[in-house]
């Protein structure tokens, strides 16, 4: 590694076998960043998440900046639209200057919904597979390192949240669930259906991992199970891990929106996501009364969201999936 | 080596467990979760009649401790008896079986269509490996595998029912007709309001098969037996044809049994969206009514029809690759 960084690691106050992980840590970084930025796709999607990460962070600062561009073409807004505020320019209005994709049936900007929608959105695709992520490794790993009536046991409820419609799951769960509509049921509704995916390549990786001569030394020397699967096996199932996570978050993005558009996400009164923008349209029969705008700016959204975790999963998988290197 | 009768074996028990889970699952969802199963057999009205209550309790043992009532309960699930449904107060089951013939004809008709397009272009897409044909076909099936099932839908609605009004936006015959079989008349109202529902259905899902099946053809086109064809002088579509497509037809079987559980998921929003009544539409309308029974029977009917249709496409692997046997 370089000039600046590589001085930089030298002030910090670390001991020599730290500093050493971090520079080797490092270094893996850059090689995995030069093969990233070769993929045409992977740099496409990343380009596209960026752009919603920003909106979705700064999203009030956006209306403001978009409510400047208005004031500048000479149609000034009355303020920055906050996505609940209410506006007093009428119900169900086609778009205008002033609300440049129209309001709702509660006389609200469909334009600010649409940016602040940003936000619940990627938090709980994030967020849900993170934890699905999470629950799959755990499974995988202790199947795999395990075997034997354990493993089996454990591949058997894998199997069952493997073969069950996601959907119809996720459905049952959030109606039976106690407790109420609430973002922190949706990401575990979704988590809960989603991990048995990863359970199986983990557990599939973990197997063939066993057998290596590494892990058989370390066995030999007298290492405990906990100490091998943390040094030895975690660190050579991660890459894969994650890359599978990239495409997880692009799957719990649709799972929460297609829950928000049959009225079993987060409560629409309080959070505003993409799906439940959605699901507002299709109650005030937005198709009907010609407000095509309401309908098809939320749904891109998702589609382009989905699309650039789908790109960048796709090109990490290339990078890290020997079988799939170019040939 | 293991005989191809125990494999065949095996896979029946894997299912039978997997279907045992899926019971104890349902069970606990539907009778020990909610602390009153009560609420989920009996509708909770004032004018419901005592000795219907009493009936009920009776029947599905609901005054008896959990470990009772889950053998009453797998007794009535062996029986068929689910309750009746609090939306029509008749029997659930009839409902859902009746649901499901129309879903397993969406369904059918979708998956038929996924596979045949999905695999041509994978075909096309790995024998035109690195054309524009192969990255274009790529972004176009990721494009709508990105996008919720329920949108394409509403946007298909829009622009084919609403604005060039070439299909009916919604149900799945016209009102009054039932569906009798051999009857033309029937036969082309059915595709007439089949075409939409199986278009979205279809185009989400191609994707999955194309990629699967240009990545399996690419593999393969890199084995030796196929090196040995070209050196022969065979020509290439005859090798594609004798040698590369056969093999490479393998993982399909798998992917179709693992994407089962996505495409019914995609079938519950698009009959949502068109008014479809098959079990997805239904399920749906059951959680906006708090119809519990009904969520029961239709999830445990859908749960047991895919491990079904897993278990055929594992026999129908195991039949057609002697590898399996090995595994």
């Amino acid at each position: 590694m370089s000039g600046i960084a590589g001085r930089l690691l030298k002030l910090l106050p670390l001991t020599e076998p730290a500093r050493e992980k971090l520079r080797l840590g490092a270094k893996r970084i850059t090689a995995t960043s030069k093969h990233f930025r070769k993929s045409p796709t992977g740099m496409a999607g990343l380009g596209i998440l960026v752009f919603f990460v920003i909106l979705a962070l700064f999203a009030g600062q956006v209306m403001v900046l978009l409510s400047w561009v208005s004031d500048a073409t000479g149609h000034p807004w009355d303020t920055a639209y906050g996505p609940f505020e209410i506006t007093g320019d009428g119900v169900m209005r086609p778009p205008s200057p002033a609300h440049w994709l129209g309001t709702d049936d509660n006389e609200r900007d469909i334009l600010s919904r649409v940016i602040y929608g940003s936000r619940v959105s990627l938090e709980i695709g994030l967020v849900a597979a993170a934890a699905s992520m999470g629950l799959g490794t755990l499974v995988g790993l202790l199947a795999g390192f395990w075997g034997g009536w354990k493993d089996e046991v454990l591949m058997r409820i894998t199997d069952v949240f493997l073969v069950l419609p996601w959907l119809a799951l996720m459905i049952v769960l959030a109606t039976v669930l106690p407790g109420g509509q609430s973002v922190s049921k949706v990401i575990f509704v979704i988590s809960i259906t989603g991990w048995s995916y990863t359970a199986r390549i983990v557990r599939a990786q973990v197997l063939s991992l066993k057998e290596r001569g590494f892990v058989e030394r370390a066995r030999a020397i007298g290492s405990s199970d906990m100490h091998i699967v943390r040094r030895h096996i975690f660190p050579n199932v991660f890459p894969l891990v994650f890359a599978n996570a990239i495409i997880t978050v692009a799957l719990s993005i649709l799972s929460e929106s297609t829950l928000s558009y049959i009225a079993l996400g987060p409560p629409p009164t309080e959070v505003v996501t993409w799906g439940n923008i959605l699901y507002g349209a299709s109650q005030r029969n937005a198709m009907g009364n010609e407000l095509y705008w309401w309908i098809i700016i939320p749904g891109l959204c998702i589609v382009f969201v989905v699309l650039s975790f789908t790109f960048i999963g796709y090109a990490l998988d290339e990078i890290f999936n020997p079988k799939l290197r170019k040939r | 080596m293991r005989s191809l009768r125990a494999v065949l074996f095996r896979k029946m028990v894997n299912a039978i467990i997997t279907i045992f889970i899926v019971l104890a699952l349902n069970f606990v969802l539907f009778h020990v979760m909610p602390g009153n199963p009560i609420r989920m057999m009996i509708p909770q009205k004032p004018n419901i009649d005592p000795g219907y209550i009493d009936m009920m309790i009776e029947k599905f043992g609901l005054d008896q401790p959990w470990y009772i009532q889950f053998f009453v309960y797998l007794k009535n699930v062996f029986t068929l008896e689910f309750g009746d449904s609090f939306r029509t107060k008749t029997p659930v089951i009839d409902l859902v079986l009746d649901d499901l013939t129309w879903t397993l004809i969406l369904v059918g008709t979708s998956t038929f269509f996924m596979i045949t397009i999905g695999m041509t272009l994978g075909i096309l897409a790995a024998w035109k490996r690195g054309s524009w044909f192969d990255t274009g076909s790529l972004a176009f099936s990721l494009f709508f595998y990105a996008m919720p099932t329920f949108w394409f839908s509403l946007i298909l609605i829009l622009v084919f029912a609403l604005e060039l009004r070439w299909f009916p936006p919604s149900g799945e015959l016209p009102i009054g007709m039932t569906l009798t079989p051999f009857n033309l008349d029937t036969l082309a109202a059915l595709l007439d309001h089949l075409f939409l529902p199986a278009v979205s259905l279809t185009v989400g899902s191609i994707a999955a098969f194309s990629v699967v099946m240009r990545s399996s053809l690419v593999d393969i086109m890199t084995e030796d037996y196929v090196t040995t064809a070209r050196a022969k002088g065979m020509s290439e579509y005859r090798m594609l044809k004798e040698h590369a497509i056969p093999n490479a037809m393998l993982p399909m079987v798998t992917l179709i049994a693992l994407d089962l559980a996505f495409i019914v998921g995609g079938a519950f929003q698009t009959e949502y969206v068109f008014d479809y009544e098959g079990i997805g539409y239904a399920t749906i309308i059951a959680t906006e009514q708090d119809d519990y029974p009904y969520l029961q029977a239709a999830f445990l009917i859908i749960a047991v029809v895919v491990v079904f249709a897993n278990l055929i496409a594992d026999l129908t692997l195991a039949y057609l690759d002697p590898r399996v046997k090995i595994e």
